[in-house]
């Protein structure tokens, strides 16, 4: 299809069109003769689907279509003149033609010919341009070659779109809009513009697309020359109105079978509105035709004002356009631009970019005279950047800008078209989230390194421990749920086991049996439960299944939940478990010999005392003289053996109590009594040997009773005890017996004026065996082991004893005694 | 009146020792020379008081008082242990056993009898004498 709009293409068209156009002048000449009414020219040229010969040579499309079921309804007869758009034009200019189709509505036009008010369609102007040629904006049409239709007002109102935005754009002309397509396809052109009538329909078969580039809203009808009669228009405008308030109507078949597409075509809201507008002014023509003419001219002057306002609009838009050339000087800045920055075109036009809108250094200090050099000398290379501006006033601006280079005829460098978008408070925002970002990366950066040191702390800590742990010398284990986690070197060699043999295996390993093991962990859980530590010692299994013992410690983590795990430390004792067993073995033999010894000397005391019993009861039955007189020699006799009896029986006594003291067997007990009564009652046991030796006995005791806690029949056995050795080594003079009451003390003192004791004797005086003056010249009878009794049975009761003397005058006996003294109740 | 005393007492000179001191006094003397024996003679003779020794064959002092005492007819005699058992505990181990009084061995011939006396009835402490 493409290769039938080449030019030669055309001109056969074009003979064939004027062929069509003979034919049609016979056919209403021969009608004129049959009706006197002078027949319609209408101007005919190609623009699909308006208005073009069809195929079979005949005037076709919507205004056809409408102009044809006019003058059907009104009786007139149509004649057809084709030719081109603009030669239409002339010829309607000229009075040559009565009406011409599809005639958008300027103001300009109206000065020229008559339009009537109804619009049979209203249309826009749209670029369109080759698929993929990324072609979206007016901006991207810079520099680039558009075909238009001469003479149309698409070609008048694009020039204008394009000079407001400074864009250098070369118009190519068109007979037609096929034409124009044409010449995009096959390169002849960047864009062409069309009505979006033709447009809609033409874009696929050329390869075309839409743009966004949508300017000129208009009106199309019927044009008439300037003083053609009102009745032709005023009909055509009845007849709109008519067809229009009917859907199934001609105007709507013939829109549908044009546009072949009902549902796509939507009449836009505003022409709607303009189509109600149109219908207040036909109201208003009925009224009269000066109303008319007024609104006329106010529709005229709306219409110019709309059109002003976009033109406005799109020079108002938020972009600075900026010119400039290879050197830097700036050649053009649209008016946004000039506001934008501060300045006039007189006093920007010709500058330095730098100095004007460059400053010479940004606010970071960048040098930007370097940046824009480099810009100058290689364009190509910035299709984009983004730097800071400057205004007027000093403000700093940040501006996106996009670069173009437009070339001249000989592909040379020419100027620079950057668009720019003022970004400062994006920009402001990117600086913010900049810094925020550095304050948050430098915030991470000292977290990271307190972690890494962290870190490297709990290594250290780490690495101690684990020494700790391999070296311990006991067993440590990390138990969970009763299973093994990690146990040290310690562990695996006093169990038998081999490195990491034991890891993840259950501690039922460690018991004899299941129940064992059932019972250690009710014993183990509910003690660390409660947060206590466990300690056990309970015998263990090693792998060869022997049993050694252990000391257990087993702590949990963390009390509130044991299942966390537990620290174990595990100590091999069966060393000191043998020994402890040895030791208690050993105890118990001890006991035993020494309840042997106790059984021994409870016989002994028994034995000797029966034989004694006799020779001592029946020595005093013949003494008492109830055999029989006996005679002063076997009295003498009888007499010695008695002592000798009795002498022996205070042994046996002193050696069983000696034993019982030294075995810890003789155990006080505790009764309360008067001291007094106890010493009188002693002094008599004793004062009849102290007569018989003429001694006096002297007793110096206070009158209040004197009471003491102990046991009596010792403290009775101590007191006998030394008043008997006081009597027995006293000679002459007196044995004198005080007590007196000292806190909570009691002192009981023995004085004698006896033989005394001789310094170097007095430390072994208490010694068992011991008595003074032993040896051959033993004069005085005793055992020798009185001393020692008594010191030990004072001891026993807390008290003290002590001995003062001087060697042939006399000896002091001290007693110091708590008044509760020791012993059991 | 009664006045027998029974002694059980498996030494024999011991025993002679005891009944010559009390036969003197006017006592009649049965003796007895184990515990067995003792206990018998104690439930068929109505003794004034009972000489218990503490070591003997077979049956010990303290059995011998356990089961004498076990006897309501003999609430009321005394039973005297005569022993020469001297260990810790003796004393109170025989009083417990149920024994009246302790006298230890070896026994002091002047006031051997008085003793005896001593853990009588009232009545009768001055029974025996001539």
């Amino acid at each position: 299809m493409i290769t039938d709009t080449r030019p030669a293409r055309l001109i056969r068209l074009f003979f064939m069109l004027s062929l069509l156009f003979s034919v049609c002048i016979c056919r209403t000449t021969a009608s004129a003769d049959v009706v006197e009414e002078p027949a319609i020219k209408i101007g005919i040229y190609e623009n699909e689907p308006k208005v073009f010969t069809s195929k079979a040579g005949k005037p076709a499309g919507i205004f056809i279509d409408i102009i044809e079921h006019i003058a059907k309804s009104e009786g007139w007869k149509l004649q057809y003149v084709p030719g081109t758009w603009a030669e239409g034009l002339e010829r309607l200019e000229k009075g040559e033609i009565d009406l011409m189709p599809d005639v958008a509505f300027t103001a300009d036009r109206g000065e020229i010919y008559s339009f009537h008010k109804e619009p049979v369609l209203s249309s826009w102007s749209q670029v369109y341009a080759k698929k993929g040629s990324g072609i979206r904006s007016i901006l991207d049409l810079d520099g680039k070659r558009i075909a238009t239709l001469q003479g149309s007002v698409q070609q008048e109102a694009f020039t204008r779109l394009s000079e407001s935005f400074g864009l250098k754009i070369t118009l190519l002309s068109a007979v037609d809009f096929k034409q124009a397509f044409a010449m995009v396809a096959i390169n002849e052109a960047d864009a062409a513009i069309s009505n979006s009538f033709f447009g809609m329909l033409h874009t696929e078969k050329y390869g075309l697309e839409d743009t966004a580039v949508v300017f000129s809203p208009s009106k199309l009808l019927f044009a008439a020359p300037k003083n053609s009669p009102q009745h032709l228009l005023a009909t055509i405008d009845r007849h709109l109105l008519e067809m229009k308030e009917n859907s199934k109507s001609v105007y709507y078949v013939s829109l549908k079978h044009w546009t072949s597409d009902e549902v796509t075509f939507k009449i836009p809201l505003w022409l709607q509105i303009v189509g109600l507008g149109g219908l207040g002014i036909l109201i208003m023509s009925l009224v009269g035709s000066a109303i008319l003419k007024h609104q006329v001219g106010l529709r005229t002057r709306q219409l110019r004002t709309s059109e002003r306002e976009y033109r406005e609009l799109v020079m108002l838009a938020n972009s600075i356009i900026l010119r400039w050339s290879s050197e830097g000087l700036i050649t053009f800045l649209n008016e946004f631009g000039r506001q934008f920055f501060g300045y006039t075109a007189e006093e920007i036009v010709g500058r330095h970019l730098v100095g004007t809108l460059v400053p010479e250094e940004d606010s970071k200090g960048r040098k930007l005279r370097p940046l824009i050099e480099e810009l100058c000398a290689d364009p190509r290379k910035f299709e984009r950047n983004i730097n800071e501006n400057v205004r007027r006033n000093g403000e700093r601006v940040w501006i996106d800008w996009t670069n173009k280079v437009v070339l001249d005829e000989q592909g040379k460098i020419k100027e620079i078209l950057s668009i720019g978008s003022d970004i400062t408070e994006r920009k402001q925002a990117e600086e913010q989230i900049s810094r925020l970002n550095e304050d948050l990366r430098q915030h991470a950066e000292t977290l990271e390194q307190r972690v890494a040191e962290r870190t490297a702390e709990l290594a250290a800590i780490n690495d101690e421990q684990r020494t700790i742990f391999e070296s311990a010398s006991t067993g440590i284990v990390l138990l969970r749920d009763r299973v093994i986690l990690r146990c040290n070197r310690k562990l695996e060699e006093i169990a038998g086991y081999g490195h990491g043999e034991l890891v993840g295996k259950s501690t039922r390993i460690w018991y004899p049996d299941d129940k064992a093991y059932a019972d250690g962990g009710d014993i183990v859980y509910l003690q660390m439960a409660r947060g206590e530590t466990f300690r056990h010692e309970q015998q263990m299994a090693r792998k060869d299944g022997s049993l050694f013992w252990v000391r257990l410690s087993l702590r949990a983590f963390d009390k509130n939940d044991p299942l966390k795990g537990a620290v174990g430390i595990i100590e091999d004792i069966s060393d000191e478990f043998e020994a402890a067993e040895n030791l208690r073995k050993a105890m118990e033999a001890a006991q035993a010999a020494d309840r042997l010894k106790s059984a021994f000397l409870a016989t002994m005391s028994h034995e000797l005392r029966t034989p004694l019993n006799s020779i001592i009861g029946f020595t005093g039955i013949m003494l008492q003289g109830l055999t029989g007189p006996l005679n002063p020699e076997q009295h003498k006799q009888m007499t010695m053996v008695q002592n000798s009896s009795r002498h022996l029986l205070s042994l046996i006594n002193d050696v069983l109590d000696i034993s019982k003291i030294e075995a810890g067997q003789l155990v006080l007990a505790r009764t309360s009594f008067d001291l007094g009564v106890s010493i009188d009652k002693m002094a008599k046991l004793v004062s009849p040997l102290a007569e018989k030796k003429g001694i006096a006995l002297q007793l110096d005791l206070p009158d209040t009773p004197m009471t003491m806690t102990t046991d009596q029949r010792r403290l009775e056995q101590v007191i006998l005890n030394l008043l008997n050795n006081a009597v027995k080594f006293t000679e002459i003079g007196s044995v004198r017996i005080s007590c007196l009451s000292e806190n909570d003390h009691f002192l009981i003192s023995f004085a004698d004026t006896g033989i005394g004791i001789e310094p170097a004797e007095i430390p072994k005086l208490f010694q068992p065996f011991h008595q003074v003056d032993t040896g051959l010249a033993r004069k005085r009878e005793g055992t020798g082991l009185g001393l020692s009794i008594c010191r030990k049975i004072v001891d026993m009761m807390g008290g003290s004893i002590e001995v003062r003397s001087t060697w042939g005058q006399g000896s002091i006996f001290t007693i110091r005694l708590p008044r509760q003294a020791g012993g059991r109740v | 009146m009664n006045n027998r005393l029974l002694i059980i007492e498996d030494n024999e000179q011991n025993l002679y020792l005891m009944r010559f001191l009390l036969e003197r006094s006017g006592f009649t003397i049965i003796g007895a020379e184990d515990g067995r024996k003792g206990i018998e003679i104690a439930l068929s003779c109505d003794p004034l008081a009972i000489l218990l020794d503490i070591q003997l064959p077979a049956m010990d002092g303290y059995a011998v008082a356990a089961e004498l005492k076990k006897h309501p007819e003999l609430d009321k005699v005394p039973i005297i242990a005569v022993t020469s058992y001297a260990m810790v505990g003796d004393r109170e181990q025989i009083l417990a056993a149920g024994a009246t009084g302790y006298i230890e061995k070896p026994i002091n011939p002047e006031t051997f009898v008085a003793e005896i006396m001593h853990y009588l009835p009232k009545d009768r402490q001055t029974a025996g004498e001539k």
